[in-house]
């Protein structure tokens, strides 16, 4: 800011100062004194005054334009509610700094006994230090305090945090309002004989807090409960913890714990579900009904060729039984084939399966020593083959009725197994992608969210933060009227955003809030409370706000927080 | 140079005045014994940060309604509750800051000599003239803060820790340190 220098200006004196005094005119001016019954300020009556005549004149052009049917008693309901909903305002900006918003929900102090005149060095759950010089206490009027004081700490490390103590997580910077991001709040009080104590003069206490943030980009700053404001006292100290704290530091600095992705029990699950898919198959296809056997096609005798009549077993030859009038004819192949053969009475004539088995067999032909090996193929001739094709025909028309079924019956099979595969296929693609994700994300969180300690000295007791004043998330604007299910406007005043990608709680102001935004490339949701209540907008509704007017509905959490690590694992944090 | 500091308070002053807070709570009319005793003081603080006198005078009158809206807000904290009000005017400067979009520095040539002496340096003209240039440009301003409460105001570690929210030891190491950081400048 540009600055302007008077050098030796003169100096007024005390007696112009003093006629300047006028304390009756600050009396009239005062306009809210000791919090006194809303409807005795003149704010409130100028209030009601305003918006019953904005009501009015809004029932008067309605009722001109439009030809509404707004009563006497719809004007008096409207202007009723209009003076609700300022007094409601009015009540909430009277509130405390720190206001929990959820009756019975909030961070626990943890109590340590403090010997005054020794001091003491306290570890906080967190794994935070907290080291008291001796005779750190003092009591209102300054004196150094002996005996067992109380020193009650908590921490404040994410939005459920933030949110459920009511510790408020805006800046005003000389009129600029910005919005914190935290790399951890703690609170500090001492207490001895259940009243609240001071620190001492010229004491002060060291904390080292654990945070999850290692950045220098945040400051330091206390809580001035008055003011409603932050103080900045400027920088704390990062101190990198000796060991690695993030399990994910952890695991990806030793080798034997470098995650397998296919040696993940989710992925492992799907691999086993894919072979009994794989056996379920086989099993069904397996239980089919088998098709009758494929009749064989009679061959008619060919012109020239010589055949030979021989009756065969049935029972060995079940296939050559199927038509009447069998005959074997000799084969090309039978080069030493003579047709004197056929003029002998053999003593013997034998006959065995073929090299082309069910197409051709060998005969074996017997007289004394003589002995004739002929490749011969069935055959039928004349009307023993006409008929021996009619049976062939109603046979193979048999068989391809239940080879057809069966066809289908294993495609269908088939198809389920195919599907049934490709989601297991898909399931494990997911897999792989989560693990590559998370992965990707881990190495990135690992850069700023690695633990540290955080070093800051307090002189007096309260609420510090280590924050980084940053604007609201941006992307998408909108103006929006919180309403519950029953399409009811929700009785708010703070809407707070939570942005998973950052670690603050964005408040919002009034219903209709006149201008929320958020990134809509980070996991989003709103949080409110009417009369105690809390509301929620989901992440996925976040999806459907694109912009400009918006009515907003939000559920109701209907289950009870008994923690705030209960509220914690329901909000996946 | 007019003596700004009535702010030193014993135990028993400390008390009485929390009674009169109290009292004041309750009946608005009870405010009139703290608007006597602090007004000059609140006024003083706001003029020695603003150009024009007339804005220094409707800025205290601000701080003192300001402070009779807000009284019931009041916790006593073992300090003066001047301290209080001191930050109220803080706030009530920094809006006139932004309103014109510049900040008045009023520097007495006695306070800058002062400085100078506690430096350890006797070339007091020589100086003189740098450190104005510097305290007019380029100081931060918290460090400004310190030096006008030291020198030109001429109060004590102890307020300036009190109104400023650290300790007295805090404030002391804090100027010192302001100092050192001019006298490397200035040589």
């Amino acid at each position: 800011m540009k600055r302007k220098v008077n050098i030796n200006r003169p100096e007024i004196s005390s007696a112009e100062i003093a006629k300047r005094k006028n304390f009756d005119s600050v009396l009239k001016q005062t306009t809210n004194v000791g919090a006194k019954p809303l409807i005795k300020k003149p704010w409130f009556l100028s209030s009601v005054v305003a918006v019953t005549i904005a009501i009015v004149t809004t029932v008067v052009f309605l009722n001109k334009n439009n030809k509404t049917d707004l009563t006497v008693a719809d004007i008096k309901d409207q202007v009723a509610d209009s003076l609700a909903l300022a007094e409601f305002y009015k009540a909430e900006e009277a509130k405390p700094c720190i206001a929990p918003p959820i009756k019975g929900l909030n961070v626990h102090y943890t109590t340590f006994k403090v010997i005054a005149e020794k001091g003491a060095s306290l570890e906080y759950k967190t794994g935070s230090k907290i080291r008291i010089p001796k005779n750190a206490f003092a009591d209102e009027n300054g004196n150094i305090l002996k005996g067992e004081v109380e020193l009650r700490y908590r921490e404040f490390h994410d939005a459920v945090d933030f949110f459920v103590s009511g510790i408020p997580m805006t800046y005003d910077s000389a009129g600029v309002k910005y919005q914190f991001e935290s790399a951890g709040m703690v609170e500090v009080l001492a207490y001895q004989n259940g009243k609240q104590v001071n620190m001492a003069p010229k004491k002060a206490i060291d904390i080292e807090m654990a945070s999850n943030y290692k950045g220098t980009e945040y400051n330091f700053y206390k809580l001035d409960t008055v003011a409603n404001n932050w103080s900045c006292l400027g920088k704390d100290k990062v101190v990198p913890k000796a060991a690695p704290a993030s399990p994910v530091f952890e695991a990806l600095s030793e080798p034997t714990d470098v995650l397998v992705v296919e040696d993940t029990p989710a992925y492992a699950t799907i691999e086993k579900k894919k072979n009994e898919a794989s056996k379920e198959k086989v099993t069904q296809i397996a239980a089919l009904p088998k098709p009758i056997a494929e009749p064989v096609k009679p061959a008619q005798v060919k012109k020239g060729k010589y055949t030979f009549n021989i009756e065969v077993d049935a029972k060995e030859f079940p296939e050559l039984s199927v038509y009447k009038g069998l005959l074997f004819e000799v084969g090309d192949e039978n080069v030493n084939f003579n047709k004197s053969m056929y003029d002998i009475t053999w003593d013997e004539a034998m006959i065995k399966e073929g090299m082309k088995v069910g197409a051709n067999y060998n005969l074996t032909l017997v007289k004394g020593l003589k002995k004739y090996d002929l490749v011969v193929y069935p055959v039928f001739e004349g009307k023993n083959y006409e008929t021996a094709m009619q049976t062939y025909q109603e046979k193979f028309s048999k068989y391809k009725v239940t080879l057809d079924k069966r066809i289908a019956e294993e495609k269908r099979i088939e198809e389920v197994y195919q599907a049934k595969v490709a989601e297991f296929k898909r399931q494990q693609e997911a897999i792989v992608k989560a693990n590559e994700e998370r992965a990707a994300n881990e190495f990135k969180q690992m850069e700023t969210t690695q633990k540290v300690m955080r070093s800051f000295t307090v002189s007096s007791f309260g609420v510090y933060n280590c924050d980084n004043p940053s604007a609201y998330p941006t992307g998408v604007v909108c103006f929006a009227t919180i309403k519950n299910d029953l399409n009811t406007n929700l009785m708010c005043y703070s809407v707070y955003l939570v942005d998973k990608g950052k670690n603050g709680l964005f408040t919002f102001y009034q219903n209709p809030v006149t201008r929320l935004s958020f990134n809509p490339k980070s996991k989003n949701m709103l949080w409110t409370v009417e009369h105690g209540v809390l509301y929620w907008l989901k992440p996925e509704q976040f999806n459907s706000i694109n912009g400009g007017t918006k009515e907003l509905v939000m559920k109701k959490v209907d289950q009870k927080f008994e923690t705030v690590e209960d509220m914690k694992a329901y909000f996946n944090f | 140079m007019i003596e700004t500091s009535k702010y030193h308070a014993t135990q028993t002053d400390l008390a009485n005045e929390q009674a009169i807070v109290e009292a004041a709570k309750k009946d608005p009319a009870k405010f009139a014994s703290l608007y006597d005793k602090y007004y000059e003081q609140i006024f003083r603080y706001i003029y020695q940060r603003v150009d024009d006198k007339e804005q220094a005078f409707d800025a205290t009158q601000q701080v003192f309604i300001k402070a009779m809206e807000s009284i019931y807000k009041y916790e006593f904290r073992g300090v003066p509750f001047a301290s209080w009000l001191y930050r109220i005017a803080s706030s009530e400067v920094n809006n006139i800051y932004r309103a014109q979009k510049q900040r008045t520095v009023n520097i007495d040539s006695v306070g800058v000599y002062g400085m100078i002496e506690e430096m350890e340096e006797t070339k007091i003209d020589k100086y003189h003239d740098k450190i104005v240039d510097i305290i007019g440009q380029e100081l931060p301003e918290d460090e400004l803060q310190l030096i006008e409460m030291r020198f030109f105001e001429k109060r004590s570690f102890k307020e300036i820790g009190e109104i400023l929210e650290i300790t007295e030891n805090n404030a002391k190491v804090k100027t010192y340190r302001i100092l050192e950081k001019l006298k490397k400048i200035i040589k």
